[in-house]
Formats: C-alpha cells, sequence, structure tokens
C-alpha cells in the first residue's frame, strides 16, 4: 500500500480546498444544515461506490447499480408503504436487499459460471432492470413510509448516524483488504487469477462474491436514494458511472487488485459536493460533468506516475546501451 | 484407495494408463508413471512430447480424459489444484505461480495452506526466516515484479517446498538460473529426497538429469518409452528413445548454398528481458533455423526483432539500423514477423480471406484513396494458387479455413509486400496438417530464393533440419551451438538442445 496514499491526500485536499472557497463566498456553506443535508445527499453514492468497489478489486465492473437502485426504491414504493406495520416493514426492507441479493447472483452467474465479460452482462442485467422499474411504475407514485426515512437520516448534530456508520465500514474494510489473510486473497485474485488458481485458492468463489456484495451494497445505497426522493421513481438511479469514477479517483485500478474504501469514499464525497456547490455560484451542471470527467482523468495519470517513472527506470538500469535509433524514424 | 506395502517402497504419486486428448492432437496415450518416497525421477522429452500435460494432470490442472492419478495413496478425484495440494503434492511451474504485484512475502504467504499460515502482522519476519532456511536471498517486502527470473524462479522452488509436500514437481527449474543458481537448487533438491520427498524433475537438460535423478521416464509424441536407472542409461541411448518420429512429410531441395552472399539481417548484442546478448548473420537465400527447448529465449528474441519487445543492442537490415521502438520501424524496413499466436496476432479472425492477406498493402492496391476489388483480387488470386490455399473463395472469413490455410494466408503477406528482406516465423507448421505443411516449407524456400532472408523458430527438430540451412541452438537466452547444413538431421539437433554434445557457457547466466 506504498502509492496508496496518494489518491486519500488528493481527495482530501480536493473537498478541503472547494469547501473553503465556496465558504469564502457563501458563508452559509458551512452551516450545520447545509453541512447535513450534503451528507445525506451524498449517501447513496458513498455506499454504491463502497460496492462498486469490491467489482473493481477482481477486475470486473458493474454498470447496473445504478438500474437495481432504481428497481429497489421502487420496490420500496410497494413493500415499505405509509400504513405499513412494524413487521410489515422489516419484511418490506428485507424485501428490497433481496432484490439485491437476487440481482447479485444473478450477474455473478453470467460473470463468473457463463464468463461473460463483466461490462457486458451488467450492461444486460442494466436493460432488465430499468425495464422492471418502468413495468412497476411507469411513472413516479406511491409515497414511502416517512417513519422509516425519519429513522434512516437521524443525526447526531450534523453529521448522519449512517455517514459515521460507512465511514468506519471504509477504515474497517480497508484494513481487512491490506492487513488480514482474506484481504490478501482477494488482492491475489484480482491482480492474477490464473496463479491465485495454482496456488490452491478458491478464485471463482472470490469473484463470485465479490459481484454479489457489490449488488447487495446498492440495493442498501436504495435506501438513502428513497429517503430522498420518498416516492416509487422508475427514473432516478445514475450511479453506475459515478460510482465507477469515485472507485477510480479513490485510487482503484481497472485491472483489479488495487484500491482503498476510504479512497472511494473520499472521492464519492468529493462528487457530491462539486453537484452541491456549483448551483451556488450559479453555474450550470454542465460544468460540474466536465470538472468530473477533466479530474478523472487527470488523477489517473497522476497515481500512474510512480509506477510509469519505476519502469521507466528499471528498463534504463537493465539495458543501459539503448541504440541511437533517433535518426532513422520519419 | 491402494494399500501401500503392495511394493517394496510406496509410491507417493501415481499415473496409471493416463490419456489426454486437446482437440485432435492425442497428447499423451496410456501413460503411466510412479515416483517413490526419496526418490529423484526425471521426466525428458522433447518439446511437445507431453512432459507439460503429464504434470497439468499430476497437479490437477487439468482432467485426463481416462486413468487415474493417486497422490500418497489418495486418488484425486476431479481436477483441482487446491486437492492436490492437500494430498500432499508441490509444484514449481515453469512459468511460476507468482503474483507479480505484491510482495515477496506475501506470494510465499499465500503459498501456505490457510491453516499453517502465521499471523499476517508476523508476515515479513516469517517469510524472511523462511528464505534464509531454503537459502533464498530476497528482499521480502520487494514486488515480485521488480525480482530477476533467476530469483523468481528460486521463489518459485521455495513456494512449492513451503507446503512441506510428500512429492514435488519441478518443471524446468533451471532455465533462468546460473550455474551458482543451479547447484544451489539441486543441493535443495537433494536434500528434500534425502528427507523422503518423491521428487519428480522435468527438464531438457540430460547432463543436469543423469548427475541427479535416481531413474528417468522417456516420453516421446505422448506415449511413454520406458523407465530407467539413471546409471544404467547414457545420454546418448535417451537420446535415442527421445527421438525416432517416423518422417511425415517432405521439404523442398535445399539449393546448394551461395558462397558468401550478401548480409541482410546483422544482429549484434541484442538483449532484452529473457535473452542476449546474441550476434547473428543471416544472408540472402538463407533460412536460418532456431532451435532450442520452450522458454529458452528464442520467442522473445524474434519479437524483439520484430519491435514488439523493448531490447538493446544493435540489429541492422542492409546495414541500416531497424528501428525498433514499435512494430512500424522494422515492417518499414522490411522485416516482418509471422507471429506463432496465430489466432491472437496473426490474423483477424472475422475478416474474410482477401482482408487478411491484404491488410498490410492497401495503400499499393488503391486508386485515389479507395481500395480496389478487382486490384485486391488479382493479386490474391495467382498467390492463392501459387501457396495452394484450399478456400470455397477469397470472401469467407479467414477462420473458417484449416489451420494450415490460414497460416498460408499469413504468408501470403509478405508475398503481397515487395519490400520484404527479412521473414521471421515462429513455428510456421503449428497446428498444421501434413499436405499443407509442404505447402508452408515451399513456400518459404521459393520467397527465400528470391533473395530474402528467413529465421525460422520451430520446436520441431525434424523440421528444422529438413527446411533450414543452417540452425542455431538457444539456451538461456543464448546461442550456445551453430549447425551447418552438412550436419543438419534430427538427432544433431536434439543432442545440441539437451546440451549432452554442446559446450554450454557457463560464464553468467540469462537473467
Amino acid at each position: 500500500m506504498k502509492r496508496g496514499w496518494l489518491p486519500l491526500a488528493l481527495m482530501t485536499l480536493l473537498i478541503v480546498a472547494l469547501g473553503a472557497y465556496t465558504q469564502a463566498h457563501h458563508s452559509e456553506f458551512l452551516s450545520k444544515l447545509n453541512l447535513n443535508s450534503l451528507l445525506l445527499e451524498a449517501m447513496p453514492l458513498l455506499i454504491v461506490s463502497l460496492g462498486q468497489l469490491c467489482a473493481l478489486l477482481v477486475g470486473g465492473f458493474d454498470v447496473s447499480v445504478g438500474a437495481l437502485m432504481t428497481v429497489c426504491v421502487v420496490t420500496a414504493s410497494f413493500t415499505m408503504t405509509p400504513t405499513m406495520s412494524r413487521i410489515g416493514l422489516l419484511f418490506g426492507a428485507l424485501a428490497i436487499v433481496g432484490v439485491g441479493l437476487a440481482t447479485g447472483v444473478f450477474n455473478a452467474t453470467l460473470v463468473r459460471i457463463l464468463r461473460l465479460p463483466s461490462i457486458v452482462a451488467t450492461l444486460g442485467t442494466l436493460s432488465i432492470l430499468e425495464g422492471i422499474a418502468l413495468l412497476l411504475r411507469a411513472y413516479p407514485a406511491g409515497p414511502i413510509n416517512t417513519d422509516v426515512t425519519n429513522v434512516l437520516v437521524s443525526s447526531v448534530g450534523f453529521v448522519p448516524i449512517a455517514f459515521i456508520g460507512v465511514v468506519v465500514l471504509a477504515v474497517v474494510a480497508d484494513i481487512w483488504l491490506y492487513r488480514t489473510r482474506g484481504g490478501l486473497a482477494l488482492r491475489a485474485v484480482g491482480l492474477d487469477a490464473t496463479s491465485s488458481r495454482r496456488l490452491g485458492m478458491s478464485a471463482g468463489r472470490i469473484i463470485f462474491l465479490a459481484f454479489v456484495a457489490c449488488s447487495v451494497l446498492a440495493s442498501i445505497a436504495s435506501f438513502y436514494l428513497a429517503a430522498e426522493v420518498q416516492i416509487g421513481s422508475p427514473i432516478i438511479g445514475s450511479q453506475a458511472l459515478e460510482s465507477i469514477a469515485a472507485a477510480v479517483l479513490g485510487g482503484a485500478s481497472l485491472a483489479g487488485g488495487r484500491g482503498s474504501f476510504l479512497g472511494a469514499l473520499l472521492a464519492a464525497f468529493f462528487l457530491t459536493e462539486v453537484d452541491n456547490v456549483l448551483p451556488l455560484f450559479q453555474q450550470p451542471t454542465e460544468y460540474a460533468d466536465m470538472t468530473i470527467g477533466v479530474l478523472i482523468l487527470f488523477a489517473l495519470v497522476l497515481y500512474q506516475a510512480p509506477e510509469l517513472i519505476a519502469r521507466v527506470r528499471a528498463a534504463r538500469r537493465r539495458m543501459p546501451a539503448v541504440p541511437a535509433t533517433g535518426e532513422i524514424s520519419t | 484407495m491402494s494399500t501401500p506395502g503392495t511394493a517394496d517402497r510406496p509410491g507417493v504419486l501415481s499415473l496409471r494408463h493416463v490419456s489426454k486428448a486437446f482437440g485432435a492432437v492425442q497428447a499423451l496415450r496410456d501413460v503411466s508413471f510412479e515416483c517413490h518416497a526419496g526418490e529423484i525421477h526425471a521426466l525428458v522429452g522433447e518439446n511437445g512430447s507431453g512432459k507439460s500435460t503429464l504434470l497439468g494432470i499430476a497437479s490437477g490442472f487439468l482432467v485426463a480424459d481416462e486413468g487415474a492419478v493417486e497422490i500418497g495413496g489418495a486418488r484425486l478425484g476431479k481436477a483441482s489444484p487446491a486437492q492436490a495440494r492437500r494430498l500432499g503434492l508441490g509444484i514449481a511451474y515453469q512459468d511460476y505461480s507468482h503474483v507479480l504485484d505484491l510482495t515477496v512475502a506475501e506470494n510465499l504467504y499465500l503459498a501456505l495452506p490457510v491453516a499453517e499460515r502465521p499471523l499476517y502482522q508476523r508476515m515479513e519476519r516469517w517469510a524472511e526466516e523462511t528464505l534464509t532456511q531454503f537459502n533464498v536471498d530476497v528482499p521480502v517486502g520487494a514486488s515480485v515484479a521488480t525480482l530477476s527470473l533467476a530469483e523468481r524462479q528460486l521463489l518459485e522452488v521455495a513456494k512449492a517446498l513451503l507446503t512441506r509436500p510428500k512429492v514435488l514437481l519441478l518443471d524446468e527449474p533451471t532455465t533462468a538460473l546460473g550455474p551458482d543458481s543451479i547447484e544451489k537448487l539441486q543441493a535443495l533438491v537433494l536434500e528434500q529426497a534425502r528427507a523422503g520427498v518423491a521428487i519428480v524433475y522435468v527438464s531438457h537438460r540430460l547432463p543436469e538429469v543423469l548427475s541427479l535423478a535416481d531413474r528417468v521416464t522417456v516420453l516421446r509424441d505422448g506415449v511413454g518409452q520406458g523407465t530407467f536407472g539413471a546409471e544404467s542409461v547414457s545420454e546418448d541411448s535417451l537420446i535415442a528413445l527421445m527421438i525416432g518420429r517416423p518422417l511425415e512429410v517432405a521439404f523442398p531441395v535445399r539449393p546448394s548454398p551461395a558462397a558468401e552472399a550478401d548480409e541482410v539481417l546483422a544482429v549484434s548484442g541484442l538483449r532484452g528481458e529473457r535473452f542476449g546478448p546474441i550476434d547473428l548473420v543471416v544472408r540472402r537465400g538463407e533460412i536460418v533455423g532456431l532451435a532450442g527447448a520452450e522458454g529458452n529465449g528464442q520467442v522473445q528474441f524474434l519479437r524483439a526483432l520484430a519491435g514488439i519487445e523493448p531490447a538493446a543492442g544493435s540489429a541492422l537490415c542492409g546495414e541500416r539500423e531497424i528501428d525498433r521502438r514499435s512494430p512500424v520501424g522494422p515492417l518499414r524496413a522490411g522485416v516482418v514477423l509471422l507471429s506463432g499466436d496465430r489466432r491472437g496476432e496473426a490474423i483477424f479472425p472475422v475478416l474474410s480471406v482477401r482482408a487478411n492477406a491484404t491488410v498490410q498493402v492497401l495503400k499499393r492496391l488503391a486508386r485515389f484513396g479507395f481500395v480496389s476489388r478487382r486490384r485486391e483480387r488479382a493479386a490474391i488470386d495467382g498467390l492463392a494458387r501459387r501457396l495452394r490455399v484450399r478456400m470455397a473463395s477469397v470472401e469467407q472469413p479467414i477462420v473458417s479455413l484449416s489451420g494450415g490455410n490460414q497460416q498460408k494466408v499469413s504468408l501470403m503477406r509478405p508475398f503481397l509486400r515487395g519490400d520484404v528482406k527479412v521473414i521471421l516465423a515462429e513455428e510456421p507448421t503449428q497446428g498444421v496438417d501434413v499436405g499443407a505443411r509442404f505447402d508452408i516449407y515451399e513456400a518459404l524456400r521459393g520467397k527465400t530464393q528470391e533473395g530474402v532472408a528467413a529465421v525460422v523458430k520451430s520446436s520441431d527438430p525434424i523440421e528444422l533440419a529438413g527446411l533450414c540451412d543452417r540452425v542455431v541452438v538457444m539456451s538461456r537466452g543464448r546461442i550456445v551451438e551453430e549447425i551447418p547444413g552438412n550436419e543438419l538431421e534430427e538427432r544433431r539437433i536434439v543432442e545440441a538442445i539437451v546440451g549432452s554434445r554442446s559446450a554450454v557457457s557457463n560464464k553468467d547466466s540469462a537473467a
């Protein structure tokens, strides 16, 4: 984890810098009320980014998470209605996690057992889920139980309890990933599945579980999306690409085996902060998209720099007498 | 379950009547093999004789079509490397089982059975102790990617030993090692054998094998040729068992050597990650064979010449340095590589025969920027007849042709280019049926008679002996012997590869 601190440092720096700049122009930015709403607004992306990182760690993608979250919110509009009893709500909540679990098993089967490339497999799942969402609710309807959503958003001071929860989860997950056997096995499989199999690890099971974890986390993220919209809307989940962006900005490698849960969390928070701040400056959201795009490219180049430098140095050391071929090129 | 004690010594690893086919190729046919506790049992054979398949089956990575594998008296039920490990099998793969981006310590840790792993926090200290114990000197905190090939090979063996196996499989464990490291490794192997470990030692280096092994089993074309006590066989008798495949193909007539034709390709001091330094001169009209056991740098050498892998040193084509920074430079200079990875690199599977043949020369076939179909067809038709490509139409996708005909189509490219000076052919007849082989040999010979030079890398000594004007033999990344045309025969080449006659330069390692 030698290079692992660079993304964490960069993301922290950006969050603080953007926050300070905004505060200097809009004194209400750091008000408790605004911070609270910012943190709550970030919750769905924070959680789903942790899930997306699981898929990225084993060298895959899951582009169906956004559609899955939509289906989960739509499901909530049937299973967690305002008139339900506590027991009913409990089963309703379990049903939503069940949707996530089922989708995860479906995706993992496509990727692991039918050997489809994950980006294609989950693209298929995405379309199916979008269809299901529209089938269940052709237009936004069906209010979601506010007792539940109020519990979800309860806060200590301006910090939502759930936010503390995900930060703790991310830190614990990072410690697990870099300081335990299980985490080492996950990284090994992500880096080199063939060698891992030769060493007797069950690479298949680890990849399967990673995709299931991704979908289950997306379904948990959908509770906070439901708390935000409070109605069964079939057209809300757009977190798929944002969650990949967050994981990558947080230090994940698209080739698998590298990443940081805390990094993904910080990056997801930063992306939400950008979205949240731009309206304050009366800037259209198009700028937010462009900013994010530029940042991702910048971060990718920056994160790879140490590796590139090391590789060039190693090549120089290994073969000092490079022939002068420069004159021949046209 | 077999009962130990039926033989005078228990067989720790036994394969009984094992057969395995890959598609149409029968890799192993009814092979039985047994290795006792405390024995070093060598497995020898030419490239492609089935050694690796046998190891794959023994280690649970491949599943046999027929036959049974027993490790320590227990049957290996299915193809599962994990189960084989549990039964007491350790294996050092020829191409390693390292996760390159993890550290040495982490790789060692992963190689240990879960129940025996120390606390994660103690990993680095434990790894240091372990490596000291195996007499391997590498920094435990470094990522494996930064190690030299020799260090990786020693680490691979150490990993296999970590499980304290009852049977240890070593697949070409000295390919990347220099003489000092070879001694170190052999001492380690002998120590393990004395401690009662059954050791299967796969190597193509017969002197090494005979000095180390108790018994030797010979494979040829997937068929066992018998098992012998090491003291009762000589290198000569082993070579006689390894070779002797019936000659299936005819070869084109070798023209009488043109005395001192111009140098077309002049390589000096070329070295890359897995080979070098190499000096080689190839003259006009000459076919030079590149022989050696697999994994001794032959492929990397050709790829470096074609600008696909980085290498230092000099390579002149017609007195001009070839710009090898990308594949474009060598192509411009007239150096064409026919990759051995046909599907992955040599052809565009879904494109038509026509498109595959003309892809490099579209500019010449175009008029005002548009490719003329008529000109394309005209260029291909004659050539297809000359190379005897069997196909229904030039518009059919190339994957629908047989392997031999696919190879012929990729061979059409150097014919269509007017400017080719050197053809680098990597396994040009791999997976090609007998009939088409002759056509390919003839095409290569025909092209060289037009003044082109060719370097043919092949793992088939019969092919090299029949086709080439001379053959150079590579070992540990270097050319160790050159066999002139008048001495070319299968036996001579195999002898050079197994190192029985060549004085392998033991100055330093190839890594």
